[in-house]
């Protein structure tokens, strides 16, 4: 059964004095707030916070005791819950895609309910795997519990994408995922978010995310908004010390000049070292089954770059050795300076190089993940 | 026949089949398995479907599912005497008590199935804009099938041994051929009906448990 396409963008969304009460505990006080089409609002706060209950309010898996929410001025409590979910797409931690349907079932599932036909369905399916960077003769069959965790959740975001909502609800779709891949997935999100042209509302407990990927960025504690700003809104006017102490970094950031590479190292796994005598095939197969996104590939003991998953997959010779198509990123020794390490990668472009300790790998350096530790 | 010069293998084999041929094991098998169908299809469709029901109605659910097991710690044999009343005898009776034994298990499994399903495929299905009758045919269903067919396997036992004991209330069936040799001690006759049962019941079971392992692997927990 085909139901109302309810908004074609999003003008708006207003929440008035909302409140929620489990017994008698406040999940949301009073809480209101406006949203812009076009906007990537993120909710960022301790867990019990509310900011996920203050999400799923939206699209009415929560029902406020009082207040209202208005979407395009339309109060949502008057339009039918099937359909207003409808049309937002909804993104969680852990993913869910159901484990009894194939990749395509699980992204074409609203679509046949809505009444598609199997080729339009079929087109959809095809242009959404590509665009999350999954090729979809090679997905589209497969079932869930096939596909790394990242290949899940890229997998659970075009599903979320399949009626075309004007609306994304996020939360924490990244939590879940190893730092390495967390990483990767942000930077690739940052990307399709200006193609996607959608209102996004995201959850995260992760302020660097919140800084990475917000446009603005609410901060929620014990069940209030206590602030909603640009991150240098935040960090220049907080409202108070809580929100001066999820955001400031200067105490911290003065420690950088003496912080070494070694302070902020991510260890390195074997897992992911491979030769580089072999052939993409086997590669893209040992990753899968790793579930790992990137591989260093090494001469005997020597690492000589890293490759990656998305882009091995994407190779129509998967004859060819790995060797042919490394990357190369930089390496510094673990007892060189921070500072000067970050310089040289930023003045390249590189977001992720080698630690070496006495001439052999040790681990990775990735800056982003050493700021928001430094910050964290 | 002149035994004295057969191996002791076409002996076995002979004696093989001419108890097979005096107690016509052949026909015997065919309403043995029969009543096992009927009652199979019938407890299932029954059990199911009740599950189903317990399911939309919680607050009736653990008084039906006690007043099951109350049924099911009725002994076989007095059950089918405590229904010939009602049935008469031969395979009415025996069908009857093979669905009511049967009904627990399938009832029970499929109502805890339905019941357990991991509540974060609820919460994603709802989110993305399944109806509550979209969620319990294309979720709940189908990721509580491996449960089901659990029930439906312990059944499959139940059924096949009650199939046997209605033997002894003129259903016909291989309980026939069985009490036939016991009342006549022909102790041949008792071994291959017998072991021919328990084969049956093992090839089933076997069957089931097959069916059951797919639906884990491609339905339920990885």
């Amino acid at each position: 059964m085909a139901s109302k396409r309810l908004f074609d963008r999003i003008d708006s969304i207003q929440l008035r004095g909302v409140t929620k009460k489990y017994d008698d505990r406040f999940a949301i006080n009073d809480v209101s707030i406006d949203i812009e089409g076009g906007e990537l609002v993120i909710f960022i706060g301790p867990s019990g916070s509310g900011k996920t209950t203050t999400l799923r309010m939206i699209n009415r898996l929560i029902e406020p005791d009082s207040g209202t929410i208005l979407i395009n001025d339309q109060n949502i409590m008057e339009l039918e819950p099937v359909a207003l979910r409808r049309n937002i797409g909804y993104v969680i931690q852990s993913i869910g895609l159901f484990p009894h349907m194939t990749i395509a079932e699980n992204i074409g599932l609203v679509a046949k309910l809505e009444g598609w036909n199997e080729k339009k369905i079929k087109d959809r399916v095809e242009y959404l795997l590509d665009f999350v960077s999954l090729p979809s003769d090679m997905f589209m069959d497969r079932y869930p519990h096939q596909l790394s965790g990242g290949q899940q959740q890229r997998v659970g975001l075009a599903r979320a994408l399949v009626m075309d909502p004007p609306l994304l609800l996020m939360d924490e779709p990244f939590g879940a995922l190893d730092p390495i891949l967390r990483k990767q997935l942000q930077e690739e999100f940052y990307q399709i978010r200006e193609k996607l042209g959608k209102t996004i509302i995201f959850v995260t407990h992760d302020i660097e995310e919140a800084f990475k990927l917000g446009d603005r960025i609410a901060i929620m504690d014990d069940a209030k908004l206590v602030q909603i700003g640009t991150a240098e809104e935040l960090i220049f006017h907080p409202a108070n010390e809580m929100v001066a102490s999820i955001v400031d970094t200067s105490k911290k950031f003065k420690h950088l000049d003496t912080l070494k590479i070694k302070d902020l190292i991510s260890p390195l796994e074997c897992m992911y070292v491979h030769d580089g005598s072999l052939d993409i095939e086997s590669a893209i197969s040992s990753m899968i089954g790793k579930n790992i996104e990137i591989a260093v590939v090494s001469n005997g003991s020597f690492p000589l770059g890293i490759v990656k998953l998305i882009d091995l997959l994407r190779m129509d010779d998967k004859e060819s050795k790995i060797i042919d198509h490394v990357v190369k990123i930089p390496s510094f020794s673990r007892n060189k300076l921070l500072s000067s390490s970050l310089k040289i990668m930023q003045k390249d472009g590189h977001s992720m190089a080698f630690v070496m300790t006495d001439g052999k790998l040790s681990g990775f350096l990735f800056p982003n993940d050493a700021f928001s530790q430094v910050i964290g | 026949m002149d035994k004295e010069h057969k191996g002791v293998d076409s002996l076995l084999l002979s004696d093989l089949v001419e108890v097979w041929e005096t107690n016509s094991l052949t026909l015997r098998t065919i309403e043995h398995l029969t009543m096992f169908s009927i009652a199979i299809v019938l407890a299932s469709i029954i059990g199911i479907f009740l599950g189903l029901f317990l399911y939309s109605r919680p607050k009736i659910a653990h008084p039906t599912l006690n007043l099951l097991n109350l049924v099911e710690t009725i002994p076989d044999i007095p059950l089918l005497v405590l229904l010939l009343p009602i049935f008469g005898l031969g395979s009415g009776p025996t069908i009857v008590a093979s669905v009511l034994y049967s009904l627990l298990p399938i009832t029970r499994n499929t109502y805890t199935g339905l019941k357990e399903v991991d509540l974060k495929y609820v919460d994603i299905a709802r989110a993305m804009g399944l109806s509550e009758k979209d969620i319990l045919f294309k979720v709940r269903i189908p990721l509580s099938l491996p449960m089901i067919v659990g029930g439906l396997r312990i059944a499959l036992v139940f059924t096949m041994g009650v199939v046997t004991l209605g033997g002894l209330i003129a259903a016909g069936g291989l309980g026939a051929a069985l009490i036939a040799g016991i009342q006549l001690y022909k102790i041949n006759t008792i071994l291959v009906a017998g072991l021919w049962t328990g084969l049956l019941a093992v090839i089933f079971d076997g069957l089931a448990g097959i069916v059951e392992k797919r639906l884990q692997r491609r339905y339920g927990i990885w």
